[in-house]
């Protein structure tokens, strides 16, 4: 057996986990954007993931980052949180 | 509140990614720390969740050299870094060692103190969730009175530790308390520890939802009902200089307790001691 | 070179300072300060540029140096005993994380009971940690290994043990040659290989899955056992540079038609080495096997000179419970299957205990002796 191509001193790569993160599969619950012009920037440092950023536009919501713990809707106007499976429920 | 948005830097150079739970109170503190401390910065944090939530395998979080240390050292390994650094005439890099309560306040304290006595350029950080939530949420020194944890189920018969007070008494530069839920405050502080020459302490208290019995969502509020009842009091010592840096509206002590499942079983009594014990140390009601 | 009555406290110092080390964390120990304060003072008088960090406790002396480490100075310490048992956390995980760092150890016995003693139980504990481990002879050896063991420990990035014994060298003054300034830094050029740099940001001790770790400690291993290769490569440079006498992983003393040998490391080597010219005198074939690399442990080395052998004594200042002294296993594991010559096992000189010619002599005979029971270890000193 090979043994694998590590890094000499055990370490990962910087950002590596931002790159490969999708938390959608984390979220029961999604936030909404649904007043732009009410939303708090503060929120954009009550994530805890980095999911909210402040744009030239307004404050940016990346659902890549996002795992739905619902402080930016709690913390802010303008936000609120929605289901993120929408579809049939029950046992299959 | 007053802060510059448009001015902070928009690189994320902490928690994109993190592996924490949602709504972790130490991920909220990290990210506001970096927004301050910017991209030459090393930094060191023992055992604990940050430690853990930072990255895995070959994959890390953060974009800045970040190392996993032991348990009990991180501020020596902090002390040696300082040392190689200076050695090779690199000047300008941050140098913070970051634990939690028990890699600051317990097992890590005999190397906290040691650092902290000798003045080392470097601040360190105390990311506060009063028990010892990596291994399941156990009571540590930074529990406080009557809180049920993992391993007593009866609540803390004993105070937290006052980790502040005995910091001030190293007489170090600049010791300070945060909290989570008062971004301006928590990164005005951090501003003010990376420029002294010698040695800083922040303790951020960061609630984690889980340990608290709270909801992900309640987070920041909570954090910042222990700043308003008075229970987590925000001040700095600046060489030697005590300042109040925010006045409290003097919530109920119970709206704090009864907004957490880690104080369910506080009695009347227990909740009538810390009210007075609040009133008492911030002058009120006499 | 300059020829100076030194203990081998000053000779690890000296070896230190010609290595021109950067970062010196240390926290005192019997008998291991000499070794710290000399290097102090080097500090204060201005003959050596390195940051010294006044650690508060030998855990953090690690850490303060593996700190340093990490950040790309080259970096030093010495510790024993109950100091290095401190430590072992940090031991094993500088080796993991591939640090080129150099430790004396100023052997000593460990607690309990309370022993500050000579003898090899403290090193012999750090045997797994994946720490290359020299042992001196003499105070001479001392200066050559200190000195070798940095162009060692950054060839592979593994880190390196110089161990010496409290007392018997640490405190004990010898003829040392010292070299010079210009030639070690020709033979140690610093090269630096930081894991925390600001300009190649990495996240350094990740936590670990199943699915990696067995292959970091493969790799781990591997460069251990190429050490085998490196260990004499530096030794056969370092004396052509030097015009020193530095054995490679071992060496022989009167082997040719030796048909007894004592196997040792350490200082007792060069007592063995009296009874061995004092026994050949008589007429008797008997020889003698320096062990100076103890890790990685040079199995082909120890076959090849023991390969005509009838008898191997061999001399352990240190005890393994249950199993006997770390010397003697290793070699009767190692020379499994090859012929059948009797290898008898002795434990002597523990906690400063005599292990003097006469002691040795002992030994010796009963080797030859049909009494002595060979499976288990023999004790000699009691």
């Amino acid at each position: 057996m090979a043994v694998k191509s590590l890094p000499i001193v055990p370490s990962g790569d910087p950002g590596a986990l931002a790159e490969a993160s999708n938390y959608s599969t984390w979220r029961i619950l999604r936030p909404e954007i649904t007043e732009p012009d009410k939303v708090n920037p503060i929120v954009t440092l009550y994530c805890p993931d980095g999911a909210l950023t402040l744009e030239e536009s307004g404050v940016a919501l990346n659902y890549k980052f996002c795992k739905g713990c619902g402080i930016c809707a709690k913390e802010s106007a303008g936000i609120r949180m929605a289901p993120e499976y929408t579809g049939p429920k029950g046992v299959f | 509140m007053t802060i510059d948005f448009k001015n902070l830097p928009k690189e994320e150079l902490f928690g994109q990614g993190n592996v924490g739970c949602k709504g972790c109170g130490a991920a909220i503190a990290g990210r506001q720390a970096m927004k301050v401390l910017g991209e030459r910065t090393i930094i060191t944090i023992p055992a604990s969740c940050m430690a853990t939530l930072g990255g895995n395998n070959t994959k890390t979080t953060w974009k800045v050299p970040f190392y996993h240390t032991l348990f009990e050292c991180a501020p020596a390994i902090s002390s040696g870094i300082r040392a190689a650094l200076e050695i090779q005439g690199i000047k300008d890099v941050n140098v913070i060692s970051w634990g939690g309560d028990a890699g600051s306040a317990d097992i890590g304290f005999q190397s906290l103190t040691g650092a902290a006595e000798r003045q080392e350029h470097m601040i360190h950080v105390l990311y506060d969730n009063e028990m010892y939530m990596n291994t399941g949420g156990q009571t540590g020194s930074q529990t406080p009175l009557y809180a049920i944890t993992s391993n007593g189920a009866l609540g803390k018969k004993v105070r937290k530790k006052n980790m502040m007070a005995i910091m001030e008494a190293h007489g170090i530069d600049y010791a300070a308390s945060a909290n989570i839920a008062y971004p301006e405050d928590l990164m005005n502080k951090f501003k003010k520890a990376a420029s002294k020459k010698g040695f800083s302490y922040i303790h951020i208290l960061a609630p984690c939802h889980r340990g608290w019995g709270i909801k992900p969502e309640d987070t920041v509020e909570v954090s910042r009902k222990a700043t308003e009842c008075g229970m987590w009091e925000l001040f700095e010592v600046d060489e030697g200089k005590r300042t109040r840096t925010y006045e409290p509206s003097f919530i109920r002590v119970a709206d704090y307790l009864k907004a957490q499942g880690r104080f369910k079983n506080v009695t009347a009594e227990q909740t009538a001691e810390l009210q007075e014990s609040v009133d008492k140390y911030y002058g009120r009601g006499e | 070179m300059n020829k100076v009555l030194i203990t081998g406290s000053e000779a690890a110092a000296i070896g230190a300072k010609l290595a021109k080390i950067e970062v010196l964390g240390y926290y005192p120990i019997t008998p291991a300060f000499p070794a710290m304060e000399r290097l102090s003072k080097y500090i204060e008088d201005g003959e050596l540029n390195c940051k010294f960090i006044r650690v508060e406790s030998d855990h953090s002396a690690l850490a303060a140096v593996l700190g340093g480490s990490l950040a790309g100075a080259r970096s030093y310490t010495v510790t024993n005993s109950q100091g290095l048992l401190l430590m072992t956390e940090v031991v094993y995980h500088v080796a993991g994380l591939r640090q080129p760092i150099v430790m004396g150890v100023a052997n000593r016995a460990l607690s309990a009971p309370h022993s500050r003693f000579p003898e090899h139980g403290d090193a012999v504990s750090q045997g797994a940690s994946g720490w290359i481990q020299l042992f001196s002879e003499n105070n001479q050896d001392v200066l050559d290994n200190t000195i070798q063991a940095f162009r060692i420990a950054e060839e592979r990035r593994t880190p390196v043990m110089v161990n010496y014994e409290g007392y018997i060298q640490s405190h004990t003054l010898e003829e040392v040659f010292v070299p010079e300034q210009d030639k070690v830094d020709a033979f140690l050029p610093l090269k630096r290989m930081p894991a925390l740099d600001v300009s190649d940001p990495r996240g350094v001790n990740t936590v670990a899955g199943p699915d990696v770790y067995t292959d970091y400690k493969y790799i781990q291993n591997a460069a251990m056992e190429q050490a085998l290769t490196i260990i004499p490569t530096v030794a056969a440079e370092y004396n052509k540079v030097f015009g020193a006498n530095s054995c490679g992983l071992v060496e022989g003393y009167m082997m040719e038609d030796a048909e007894h040998v004592i196997a040792a490391m350490g200082s007792i080597v060069s007592t063995a080495r009296l009874l061995v010219d004092e026994l050949r005198k008589q007429g008797k074939k008997i020889g003698l096997i320096k062990v100076r690399a103890w890790r990685p442990f040079p199995v082909q080395a120890v076959k090849e000179l023991l390969h005509n052998v009838k008898f191997v004594t061999v001399l352990d200042k240190n005890i393994v419970f249950g199993v006997g002294g770390a010397l003697a296993t290793d070699i009767k594991a190692n020379l499994y299957g090859q012929g059948n010559m009797v290898i008898n096992g002795v434990i002597l000189g523990l906690g400063g205990g005599k292990c003097g010619v006469k002691e040795i002599k002992e030994a010796v005979d009963h080797t030859e002796s049909s009494e002595t029971n060979k499976n288990r270890s023999e004790w000699i000193g009691l």
